[in-house]
């Protein structure tokens, strides 16, 4: 039996097969599986802590970045037409979900906030995190707080990322004729903060 | 604000993004880039993202993949289940709808022709445990007598439907718990 068939069968068999004889089931499981276990292992390994690096600093929310991650990912496995990791490569798929991820981090923007102590993240109790003790996180985080959440999203994408307008078009559903000129002003916009964060350090 | 981008931009992102700003950047573009507002805030900004960038990528504490593999499994499985569960469902909704259907005709026609048989209900006490089963039947259950013959028939319809509709009721109740 070839390596690549027991690896399957063993990520399998960790689910109670409570449909195993329905071919069909089986069959359509199949149909809409946009890569194998060890592709996607593989995919994972490459394309997570982009993923993670722009949902932390995009949110502000480490914790909150990876629960968006990994529902960004199980949502990537679940699609019924998903990019095809073979014919159209890895950085469709990581567009792709880089894509759901922003639709993640805007549902849950949208969403009314939370009032209760309880429902609060850990980490806005903390008094310093290693992140924040970084220099340029130190420089960038208060600026990026400052922005408004699609204008960190436009200038993450842009800048860290390194997408092309019309990329950056795909993921957030804007369109790219609007990306070039909001890019333009949120890079005018936290240019100045830095600037202006430099200036403050250097006094 | 004037929307006026430079035609150098791309070469002074292409210089950061590879980590080439400032040092390895020739000495005219440099020039530029202290002059041009727009190429000096490029250079500016994704020199802080890429930095930015570098540093959470490093810092960023992944989980395993089969655990998201194990859940997407899961998660597929469940909606292949209620795709497939939905007709079930339409079926059942049907059946129900027409044991009402049955049961409502069959309570108007009862009316229509009155209620006669019921009277062996009050006679139900007297008959238990004296002389079997049969005696808890009605009367003229079996009898030949015109028009009631088709009064246990009715009945026994009326049970099976009240029957099939506590079944679906149980059914529903246990399928929510």
């Amino acid at each position: 039996m070839p390596k690549r068939r027991i690896s399957r069968m063993f990520w399998e068999s960790s689910i109670p097969n409570v449909l195993a004889d329905d071919a069909a089931l089986q069959a359509s499981s199949a149909a809409v599986q946009p890569m194998d276990d060890e592709a996607f292992a593989a995919f994972y390994e490459r394309s997570a802590r982009p993923l993670w690096a722009y949902l932390a600093r995009t949110s502000g929310d480490p914790a909150l970045a990876e629960d968006i991650m990994q529902e960004s990912y199980v949502r990537f496995l679940c699609l019924v037409n998903p990019p095809s990791y073979l014919a159209d490569g890895e950085v469709a798929c990581r567009r792709y979900l880089f894509k759901i991820a922003s639709n993640l981090l805007r549902d849950h923007w949208r969403r009314p906030r939370a009032t209760s102590i309880e429902d609060m993240a850990e980490n806005l109790f903390a008094c310093a995190d290693e992140q924040r003790s970084s220099d340029s996180q130190m420089i960038l985080g208060p600026a990026l707080a400052s922005m408004r959440p699609r204008d960190r999203q436009l200038l993450w994408l842009a800048h860290a990322e390194g997408y092309s307008h019309r990329e950056i078009a795909e993921i957030t559903g804007l369109a790219t004729a609007s990306i070039r000129l909001l890019l333009f002003r949120a890079r005018r916009k936290i240019a100045r903060l830095l600037e202006a964060s430099d200036a403050g350090r250097e006094a | 604000m004037i929307f006026r981008p430079c035609p150098r931009e791309a070469e002074v992102n292409a210089l950061v993004e590879r980590g080439q700003w400032p040092q390895a950047c020739a000495p005219d573009l440099r020039n530029h880039v202290n002059t041009c507002r727009s190429c000096s805030e490029l250079a500016l900004v994704t020199a802080s993202f890429q930095s930015a960038r570098n540093q959470a990528v490093s810092a960023a504490k992944l989980g395993s993949p089969g655990l998201l593999w194990w859940r997407a499994q899961l998660r597929r499985r469940s909606a292949a289940v209620e795709r497939i569960s939905k007709p079930i469902l339409s079926a059942q909704i049907f059946a129900l709808a027409v044991n009402l259907v049955v049961a409502a005709a069959v309570a108007v026609w009862q009316a229509r022709h009155g209620v006669a048989w019921l009277t062996w209900l009050e006679q139900l006490p007297r008959n238990i445990g004296s002389q079997g089963f049969t005696n808890l039947l009605p009367p003229d259950l079996f009898s030949a007598r015109s028009g009631s013959m088709i009064s246990p028939l009715v009945l026994i319809s009326a049970l099976a439907a009240v029957a099939l509709v506590g079944g679906v009721v149980v059914y529903f109740a246990s399928e929510k718990q």
